[in-house]
């Protein structure tokens, strides 16, 4: 997750890209906080988000888990991630989570001038930014950027250039459709916060680049 | 990880999988190049075998080799720290925890981020060089602890130079005026260094999310900029009442 201020991609894109952490804090508001994140992801999966998880279970929004058996699983200390596609869904969200006040810290990654709208809107004070200075060293040897829009939805680095190319070459071969490759992408992000929405845009966007050969 | 060879049928679905690149066909089989592999099950995980033939090594857990797996795998809680995860909280409840104070920054230094990973031997250029810039406290819960055998030389423990990580998160506390010479530290190791990291500065906010003028006159200073996005943490979160007296 502390790698989400690193997503790459067009501003237009990261315009439709925003996630949310819910962390409770060890020795501080850890014990006890069972109720209070389960109240919490309840209403999150009201929020129409694009992906979540809950880290009790760590199956996203797209793996058929039932939502009672997910809830189920939080305990003391489980933290929840997940991702909406725009600013007004983020926006209403998190108006319902300052009513609820659980007094769980909620962090938000995205796009620093909208989510300071958002925050004067929402009537929020943010305490602590976590800034990307970018990446150092040999650069030459990543993936390029293009494929880095996609992998670097899942911070854990566990969304393989690989499989983005096998991706695209599976719906250059019209054995899967763009909504259907981005599921297969979001599989492997085990915090759920790889967007598949934003992914399908951008499997719309690069497929017709890429050549046969080139994968 | 292994794929076992009675079981494999050869169909190679599981190869895209591999953040490491490390399963290839031997002799029409699928196989883990043990030395390439990060342990952090992702071929396991996505449950694209059709034959049930991928497994966890035995040895997966077994020190030194366990490292790959807790700071690779994302699912797997680290020995020392009992998180999931490469690195501790950072600044995702220092409302609750204040961590980072006023007039303080963290920084992360994500190695081997994004995607590519890092040899130990790699990871000890940058440890070695932020001893020599006067870091010698590491965050107290970040499993990089674990790993430094002289926190005032950076040396890692010699049995661990062998093994390599898909990431792990380095955290540090500094008063602001030290960021310039970290960042300058961090910049010159950057040379040094066979694969990638990335920087992290975590800083507390003036009203209305605006970031420290000081902070951000040293970033560019030094020569660096901030990406458009970034982590923010909103301020909603508070310590239980018994916890904060």
């Amino acid at each position: 997750m502390t790698h989400s201020l690193h997503r790459e991609g067009t501003i237009d894109s990261l315009e439709k890209d925003y996630a949310l952490f819910i962390y409770p804090a060890r020795g501080f508001n850890y014990e006890g906080s069972e109720p209070k994140l389960r109240r919490l992801a309840e209403l999150l999966y009201t929020q129409s988000p694009a992906n979540m998880i809950v880290s009790s279970l760590r199956r996203n929004l797209y793996s058929g888990v039932p939502r009672e058996e997910i809830l189920a699983s939080i305990k003391d200390g489980a933290k929840i991630y997940c991702v909406f596609n725009s600013r007004e869904q983020l926006k209403k969200a998190l108006i319902r989570v300052k009513e609820m006040d659980e007094g769980i810290s909620v962090m938000v990654s995205g796009l620093i001038d909208r989510v300071r709208e958002i925050a004067s809107e929402v009537g929020l004070n943010p305490h602590t930014i976590n800034l990307s200075l970018g990446i150092q060293g040999r650069t030459d040897r990543i993936p390029p950027s293009d494929i880095r829009q996609f992998t670097t939805m899942c911070g854990h680095g566990m969304v393989s250039p690989k499989l983005v190319r096998d991706v695209i070459r599976r719906i250059k071969a019209g054995k899967l459709d763009f909504w259907e490759g981005s599921i297969v992408l979001a599989g492997p992000c085990s915090c759920g916060i790889y967007n598949p929405a934003r992914s399908q845009e951008l499997l719309k966007d690069l497929v017709p680049l890429y050549t046969v050969n080139r994968l | 990880m292994l794929i076992r060879k009675d079981i494999c049928v050869g169909c190679g679905r599981c190869h895209p999988y591999c953040p490491a690149e490390a399963i290839s066909f031997e002799e029409l089989k699928s196989a883990v190049d043990q030395e390439k592999c990060y342990e952090c099950g992702t071929c396991l995980r996505s449950q694209i075998c059709p034959v049930e033939a991928i497994e966890e090594s035995p040895n997966v857990y077994e020190y030194p080799r366990a490292l790959r797996k807790y700071f690779s795998d994302p699912n797997a809680p680290h020995a020392l720290t009992g998180i999931a995860g490469r690195g501790t909280e950072e600044s995702k409840t220092n409302d609750v925890t204040n961590r980072v104070g006023p007039g303080q920054v963290g920084i992360a230094i994500e190695v081997g981020r994004p995607t590519i990973g890092m040899d130990l031997t790699d990871v000890q250029k940058i440890t070695r060089a932020m001893a020599k810039a006067g870091i010698t406290a590491i965050e107290p819960e970040n499993p990089f602890n674990d790993m430094i055998q002289d926190p005032k030389t950076g040396d890692l423990k010699p049995e661990l130079m062998s093994e390599r990580v898909l990431s792990a998160i380095m955290e540090i506390k500094v008063e602001r005026s030290r960021l310039g010479h970290i960042l300058r530290t961090l910049k010159e190791v950057a040379r040094e260094v066979e694969s990638v990291f990335c920087v992290d500065v975590i800083t507390r906010l003036e009203p209305g999310l605006t970031i420290p003028a000081e902070v951000i006159r040293t970033i560019e200073a030094e020569g660096f900029t901030w990406r458009p996005n970034a982590k923010n943490n909103l301020g909603l979160g508070r310590a239980d009442k018994r916890k904060s007296v």
